[in-house]
């Protein structure tokens, strides 16, 4: 396994994160602004600030192809989602009424980039398309039966069906098809009719925790979620309308993961509380987990000579012999999302995460 | 007349801030029965309790400490009344206080370790909190009380001496649990709404 490609961009908090598709730019949400960091060398520099949002900015998301950023915040003026358009001179927002009442809390790109959704404290998904008539984004709301904040979402493959997590301890699925944007979809396990605000399952875990994240498996036949319990839950749905052939729930002993994602059909990968990600493996019979990604060797702890002088010396200074402030994890504090980084025919082979003490790492599996 | 003109200091002072405006609002997630979001838990009566305590206190008669608190473990009280939740707690805290010290570790690991074993010790985990929430030892409560002045060195009427002892047994059960389970236990029991 090769070593973490560490990226220490500032000593504030990092809400969110995202690569272009080169991974040459690197967005991060950074209070009321979005840095963007360009690739040199073996470092990021900053290149540019995207202010426009008056709010802290809870989520950012590049589009892959088109390499439009979409931005969302949480202010009280400012509850609308800014599509940052690339040009030649730098990038132009247009601003994306969402009409909500409180604040946007998560927005990603469907994988056709053609729409985009913002998950809010309002206890609506607003799904936003491009109107080509008006020449102007709208927005419709997913309302029911959202009881609660969404945390996260995450887009099926076919950009029709989307996944959301919600602090009201459900993980959804919702169906989010705009006539004249979208096709059709092709049937799956999850629903063969699919008109907007379809719901196509809700489930919570036995404790009914809040749900930090969810993540569809990348055929997108299999979804996972994480809650606040310390545990992650995967689906297997089996047939539209009919319960789902297997919930498993793992409840590990580590504290409560922030985000996951799937590396490949039968791998996930969670990161939150403890700093660190962790593996888990498994099928529709059984998951576990299977140790973390980070590898802490003996190699990563710098053994120092240490005489008899040097630790009264630290005794008197800081009144303990050993230097016990660092964590022996890359993130030195809670890790905030985690995100695919190179993903290649058998799956995700690299994942980026981004933590509260300011650091981006990119992780080879 | 403006509107401006008849405010006084009285109607301009900040008591509008403290409105709950959530309260006011019809379709505000306050005005939301959050019961609905979890299954329904089937209910258990005093008599039941009482009955499972008969049979754990005939397996720790018997020696079968690990059965016995895994017996009560399996049935928590998530949906019954006060007394069938307290006398549950008392079974538990028998049970607890009956088995040694050194074979706390082995106790829980070997239930840990079986099947729905992590539920389990969960479920222990919100015991022991409801224990050391003044539960502990029949009526006593652990929680200091207001006693009225400066009488911090004066035997207070909670630190009895059982109490104290529950709360000791309390406190060795936690670390140990803790150290099989992780603090995954600890996150589960603030989360769960199945309170007990």
């Amino acid at each position: 396994m090769s070593k973490p490609e560490i990226h220490h961009l500032f000593h504030n908090p990092i809400v969110d994160h995202s690569f272009s598709a080169d991974h040459n730019t690197l967005a991060v949400a950074r209070d009321n602004a979005v840095e963007l960091y360009g690739r040199s060398g073996n470092a990021f520099k900053l290149l540019d600030e995207l202010k426009g949002h008056d709010k802290t900015v809870t989520s950012v998301d590049i589009a892959p192809n088109s390499g439009r950023i979409v931005t969302c915040s949480q202010g009280a003026t400012d509850r609308n989602a800014l599509v940052w358009e690339p040009s030649p001179t730098g990038y132009k927002p247009t601003l994306v009424l969402l009409r909500i009442s409180r604040a946007a809390t998560f927005v990603r790109w469907s994988p056709s980039e053609t729409k985009f959704a913002v998950g809010s404290g309002d206890r609506v998904i607003a799904i936003c398309y491009f109107e080509e008539e008006n020449d102007w984004w709208v927005s419709k709301h997913l309302k029911k039966p959202i009881r609660s904040t969404i945390t996260s979402v995450d887009w099926h493959p076919n950009s029709v069906l989307l996944a959301a997590g919600s602090t009201d301890a459900h993980a959804r699925v919702f169906s989010s098809f705009i006539k004249g944007v979208d096709q059709r979809p092709e049937p799956t396990a999850w629903g063969e009719r699919l008109p907007f605000n379809t719901v196509c399952g809700e489930y919570l875990n036995n404790s009914a925790g809040w749900v930090h994240s969810v993540a569809f498996s990348p055929s997108g036949n299999t979804l996972a979620f994480a809650a606040h319990d310390s545990s992650i839950t995967v689906i297997y749905p089996s047939a539209p309308d009919q319960p789902p052939a297997a919930v498993v729930t793992i409840s590990t002993q580590l504290l409560p993961f922030k985000s996951l994602i799937w590396s490949n059909e039968d791998e996930i990968i969670a990161a939150g509380y403890d700093c660190e990600a962790f593996r888990f493996r498994g099928g529709e019979t059984g998951w576990q987990l299977a140790g973390t990604v980070e590898a802490k060797g003996p190699a990563h702890v710098e053994r120092q000579e240490e005489s008899a002088l040097q630790m009264f010396k630290q005794m008197d200074l800081k009144g303990k012999a050993k230097d016990d402030t660092q964590l022996k994890t890359v993130h030195q504090n809670t890790v905030t999302v985690i995100r695919p980084y190179q993903v290649t025919e058998s799956g995700v082979t690299q994942f980026s995460s981004s933590g509260v003490d300011g650091r981006v790492v990119v992780w080879t599996l | 007349m403006s509107i401006i003109q008849q405010h006084t200091s009285a109607t301009l002072s900040d008591a509008w801030r403290t409105i709950d405006i959530d309260a006011l609002t019809e379709e505000s997630s306050v005005n939301f029965d959050t019961s609905t979001l979890r299954p329904p838990q089937p209910e258990i009566t005093e008599a039941e309790v009482r009955q499972l305590a008969g049979q754990v206190r005939q397996l720790l008669r018997g020696g079968d400490t690990e059965g016995a608190l895994r017996g009560c473990l399996d049935t928590p009280v998530y949906n019954g009344t006060d007394g069938a939740k307290d006398a549950h707690l008392q079974t538990i805290l028998e049970v607890l206080q009956s088995i040694k010290a050194s074979e706390m570790s082995p106790l829980l690991k070997s239930i840990y370790g079986s099947e729905g074993g992590s539920e389990a010790l969960d479920v222990l985990v919100k015991y022991i909190y409801k224990g050391m929430g003044g539960g502990a030892n029949g009526a006593s409560k652990v929680t200091p009380q207001s006693t009225g002045g400066f009488s911090q060195f004066a035997s207070r009427p909670g630190t009895t001496e059982p109490a104290a002892a529950a709360m000791s047994v309390l406190l060795s059960w936690h670390e140990k649990v803790v150290e099989v389970a992780g603090l995954g236990c600890i996150t589960r029991t603030m989360t769960d709404w199945r309170r007990v």
